[in-house]
């Protein structure tokens, strides 16, 4: 007798690969075929996925549909290499859904910023926005270091030429969209627009530091919504605390990984320190 | 009525101690769960260096059976490093207990040693971590060893020594009696059980490191009767502290009705809100003690002896 699986957040289920799409220069887009659709995965969740043999991360869900589940990963480390190296119809496993979510707020204006595989949350939380459709405006800010480096460049230019939401990308060298960090235009779209709006954010957390301290300034930024999930983590299900943050004791993989701006105010190590695999503190 | 309880010479505000190596990796997770109103923490255990532990995966929980599988490999920052977490713990009155381990007699003398200028609630001894290649298993198995090593330590400090015995030997209570020998002042028992769990379809051990220990509900009865065995072999020769699959507050009942002082929970606290089970489990613990006309642990522990 099969047993009903109604959630993936025990040992791995295994998941096939059933498709591999080159995104940008060293990140693919994974679509790995599930046992079961399990309702309810939300943006800014995340999945621990197993390579066989190899190593077990964290990563940002950007889609599940029809049993599929929709990965984009950048190339770091020996781990997402392996991933890499696999073929389609090979197996990978996965835990989750692990942590807390955005939770988008009604009548406000949506300002998503992201950078790197930060995109990969933000991407599900647009389809999110768009699915509410209440006519809220969804702004989207995307920085890398070049072209060659932005993640969904297809996809987010494509919404914003049918209106679905408003594109502002840019590049650290000028080779596509303005030169400069998404930041400027961030601020851009809040001095001229007064409405009551709402950052959320995933991306490397200096940037999302940056990001914070800027939304501080402004009285129209009702909430600031940011990820910590670019963070080491071990068990996902808070049990483990080998991703803990001070000094709160919140765990990043079950009391966040998205935190709001009253939290984010009280994480002390937060754009500052993170804990190694060791537990030692490190400056960031 | 009171929850207090009392382990060796330690007073400790209710039966409910955090186990080794769950939510306890930092000074402010351990107070967070301190604050919530467990009775004392246990530290993730700290050895004389930093450790990165084991490849991922290290930890996943078996739902099924309600229970966990880890090889995390004592992954820690080195005593150094965690001495200063430790001082914030005492400096806000958190009881601590800190884990330490050491690869020989020599590694464990100087974890303990470091760390004694502190007033330290007391050192618990992880002689029994299965999940390294050297350190723990081997030392934790082998009487004569535990022995020295509880020797050497006692002549070291003035906290009181907790020993964690491995349910993983033939006769858990010759180690026991070793460790006594040796001058501990109370026994923790048990640590996981050797364990190990394979994915059928990748043909892979999920374990990065590929063998583990268990935790959680599936290994209740066996620390029950552990400590069932070392209460009636030692009596009250040697306070006990019960681990191993404590979940419910009935749990804490069933371990100290064995013989144990006090318990450890760890693999149930793996949740989203853990202070809301450590608050249901204590306040249960009190209704059930009003109910049963139980004034204070003392006088149940062993009950089941009969």
């Amino acid at each position: 007798m099969s047993k009903k699986i109604t959630s993936f957040d025990s040992q791995p289920t295994m998941g096939k690969i059933i498709r591999i799409e080159d995104e940008c220069e060293d990140t693919k887009n994974f679509f790995v075929e599930m046992p079961k659709k399990i309702e309810g995965v939300k943006a800014g969740q995340f999945v621990m996925l197993w390579i066989p043999g190899v190593d077990e991360y964290p990563i940002g869900v950007a889609g599940f549909k029809d049993e599929v589940l929709e990965l984009g990963i950048a190339k770091m480390g020996a781990g997402t290499e392996a991933l890499f190296s696999k073929q389609i119809g090979e197996r990978v496993g996965i835990r989750g859904f692990y942590g807390k979510p955005y939770k988008p707020l009604e009548n406000v204006n949506h300002l998503l910023l992201g950078g790197g595989f930060g995109m990969t949350p933000l991407k599900l939380l647009i389809n999110t926005l768009k699915s509410r459709n209440r006519g809220d405006k969804i702004h989207v800010f995307e920085g890398a270091r070049t072209k060659n480096k932005l993640m969904y460049l297809d996809f987010l230019q494509n919404l914003h030429d049918k209106e679905e939401i408003k594109f502002h990308v840019c590049t650290d060298d000028g080779s596509w969209g303005y030169k400069g960090f998404p930041t400027i235009a961030l601020e851009e779209v809040l001095q001229e627009d007064s409405r009551q709006s709402v950052i959320y954010v995933a991306g490397p957390e200096r940037m999302m530091k940056v990001v914070f301290e800027i939304g501080k300034k402004y009285p129209n930024v009702k909430d600031m919504q940011m990820s910590l999930a670019d963070r080491y983590m071990r068990c996902g299900f808070g049990l483990c605390s080998a991703c803990t943050v001070d000094p709160t004791g919140w765990r990043i993989c079950i009391d966040g990984p998205v935190f709001n701006k009253e939290q984010l105010e009280q994480i002390t190590d937060f754009g500052e320190y993170i804990r190694l695999a060791t537990g030692e503190k490190k400056r960031i | 009525m009171s929850l207090e309880t009392i382990v060796g010479n330690i007073k400790i505000r209710n039966p409910l101690i955090l186990a080794s190596g769950v939510l306890g990796s930092s000074y402010s997770v351990l107070q967070r769960i301190y604050e919530a109103g467990i009775g004392a923490v246990v530290t993730k255990s700290v050895g004389p260096v930093s450790r990165e532990g084991n490849p991922n995966p290290s930890i996943f929980a078996l739902k099924d059976i309600n229970g966990a599988i880890n090889s995390i490999g004592l992954a820690n920052p080195g005593y150094k490093h965690f001495r200063d977490e430790i001082k914030i713990l005492l400096e806000n009155n958190v009881q601590t207990i800190v884990s330490i381990f050491g690869g020989d007699v020599e590694e464990f003398n100087e974890v303990l040693v470091g760390l004694s200028d502190l007033s330290i609630t007391a050192f618990e001894l992880n002689l029994s971590c299965p999940n390294t290649e050297k350190e723990g298993m081997v030392l934790g198995t082998d009487p004569q060893i535990v022995r020295r090593i509880v020797e050497n330590l006692r002549k070291k400090t003035e906290s009181p020594i907790w020993v964690k015995l491995t349910p993983n030997v033939t006769d858990i209570l010759e180690i026991a009696d070793a460790a006594i020998k040796g001058g501990c002042d109370a026994l923790v028992a048990i640590n996981t059980l050797k364990a190990m769990v394979i994915d059928i379809y990748s043909r892979h051990p999920i374990l990065g490191f590929k063998r583990g220990g268990l935790s959680g509900s599936p290994i209740k009865p066996v620390g029950i009767r552990n400590i069932f065995d070392l209460y009636e072999q030692f009596g009250e020769k040697i306070p006990l502290v019960g681990v191993g699959g404590i979940a419910k507050w009935e749990d804490v009942f069933e371990y100290i009705l064995a013989g144990a002082s006090a318990v450890q929970i760890g693999t149930a606290l793996g949740i989203a809100h853990p202070e809301n089970k450590i608050r249901h489990i204590k306040n249960n613990i009190q209704k059930f003690m009003k109910n049963e006309g139980i004034e204070k642990i003392a006088n149940i522990i062993g009950g089941a002896h009969r």
